[in-house]
């Protein structure tokens, strides 16, 4: 469980080390591009605590949301339309369901544990 | 948790971290785009590149001046200190200079004193503009009202006047400024008499006559203590 969060510390570091900068005009997909990683994260997080975790789905997933999310928004930049809210809209909404069912995942499963101690107890 | 699964997790969100590094970078400090024209770039490397030559001709002086020691008898050598020690007096302001300048007098409006106006104190801001202005068109040396003025002197109100060096002034100044030449007096005298300082004395009720540039004016020096915070004598010697 720990591994994920290193991988993410580390990555974070090394960006923030290597100080890599890309041209403003690109800001806006790379956020969004953010926003879609992250949500296929947690998304993968919560199938694997479901038992539904699939290696294709994940990956695929990974790659084609955060292409998905900056077509959109490259396509809302050249339409005149922001897009890119659609997007964000998306992503956030399922963002926070996935959070709220791993929330849930997570407190029934520390239940479950604290029940059984009881019972061992006894 | 499957092994396997845990290391593409850990994988994805390493990019992840990566992603969100970048687009902190980007957001936070953005690069500013440079909007100079070529004229502008062109006089910038114009004032570098003048800024150039005076290093260069600074280190030449200092060069002279090392080669100088190195090369004559310990006896000399006392000699070129002393006229080292003499020049650093001459620049700080502890010996009287003569040399080309410009004199300026600032004496009240005869007008408006006769129609009823009062006599105002030299404001110090004024004064201290116009001191950083002969500064910045390079006078060398300046005294006010008597007053040299040295790095450490201050110009300010004290009691409701107006001092410098701590020395109350008159409303009838002579101020003396001394530059390296005749021709950057010249300059100099130019530059104050195209400058707005007329009018902004006349704002104060005051009159300020600028003489044309003179080859020989003698500046007194600094008659009070110099004191030096972070200086210390080191007795090491050699």
């Amino acid at each position: 469980m720990w591994l994920p969060l290193l991988g993410l510390i580390l990555g974070l570091g090394l960006g923030l080390l290597a100080d890599i900068q890309i041209p403003t005009v690109y800001e806006n997909y790379l956020s969004i591009a953010v926003l879609a990683a992250l949500d296929t994260i947690f998304g993968g997080i919560r199938a694997n605590l479901q038992q539904v975790y699939d290696d294709k789905v994940f990956l695929s997933g990974f790659f084609f949301n955060i292409a998905l999310a900056a077509g959109l928004a490259f396509l809302g930049v050249h339409l005149g339309v922001d897009l890119y809210l659609a997007a964000i809209f998306a992503f956030g909404v399922r963002l926070f369901q996935n959070i709220a069912v791993i929330r849930r995942i997570l407190i029934t499963k520390w239940e479950e544990r604290h029940i059984k101690k009881d019972e061992n107890t006894v | 948790m499957n092994k396997k699964i845990v290391t593409r997790i850990t994988i994805v969100s390493f990019i992840v971290g990566l992603m969100i590094a970048v687009q902190y970078n980007t957001v936070q400090n953005p690069t500013t785009r440079d909007t100079r024209d070529i004229w502008a770039i062109r006089q910038e490397l114009s004032e570098e590149k003048k800024r150039h030559s005076e290093l260069l001709s600074e280190i030449e002086s200092y060069n002279d001046l090392i080669e100088e020691y190195e090369n004559n008898e310990k006896e000399q050598q006392a000699d070129l200190l002393e006229n080292t020690v003499e020049d650093l007096n001459e620049q700080v302001g502890l010996t009287s200079v003569t040399g080309p300048g410009v004199i300026l007098n600032i004496s009240p409006a005869i007008e408006l004193i006769n129609s009823g106006y009062s006599i105002e104190n030299i404001s110090p801001d004024l004064l201290i503009r116009l001191v950083n202005e002969i500064y910045h068109y390079n006078g060398l040396y300046v005294e006010i009202d008597g007053q040299r003025l040295t790095h450490t002197s201050a110009i300010r109100e004290i009691n409701g006047e107006t001092t410098v060096n701590s020395v109350p002034i008159d409303t009838e100044v002579e101020m003396k400024v001394i530059t390296d030449s005749y021709e950057k007096a010249e300059k100099l005298y130019g530059y104050l008499f195209a400058s707005t300082f007329k009018d902004d004395f006349y704002l104060d009720n005051l009159n300020l006559t600028i003489n044309k540039a003179q080859s020989d004016i003698t500046i007194a020096p600094y008659d009070g203590k110099l004191s030096s915070q972070y200086i210390v004598e080191d007795n090491k010697g050699e």
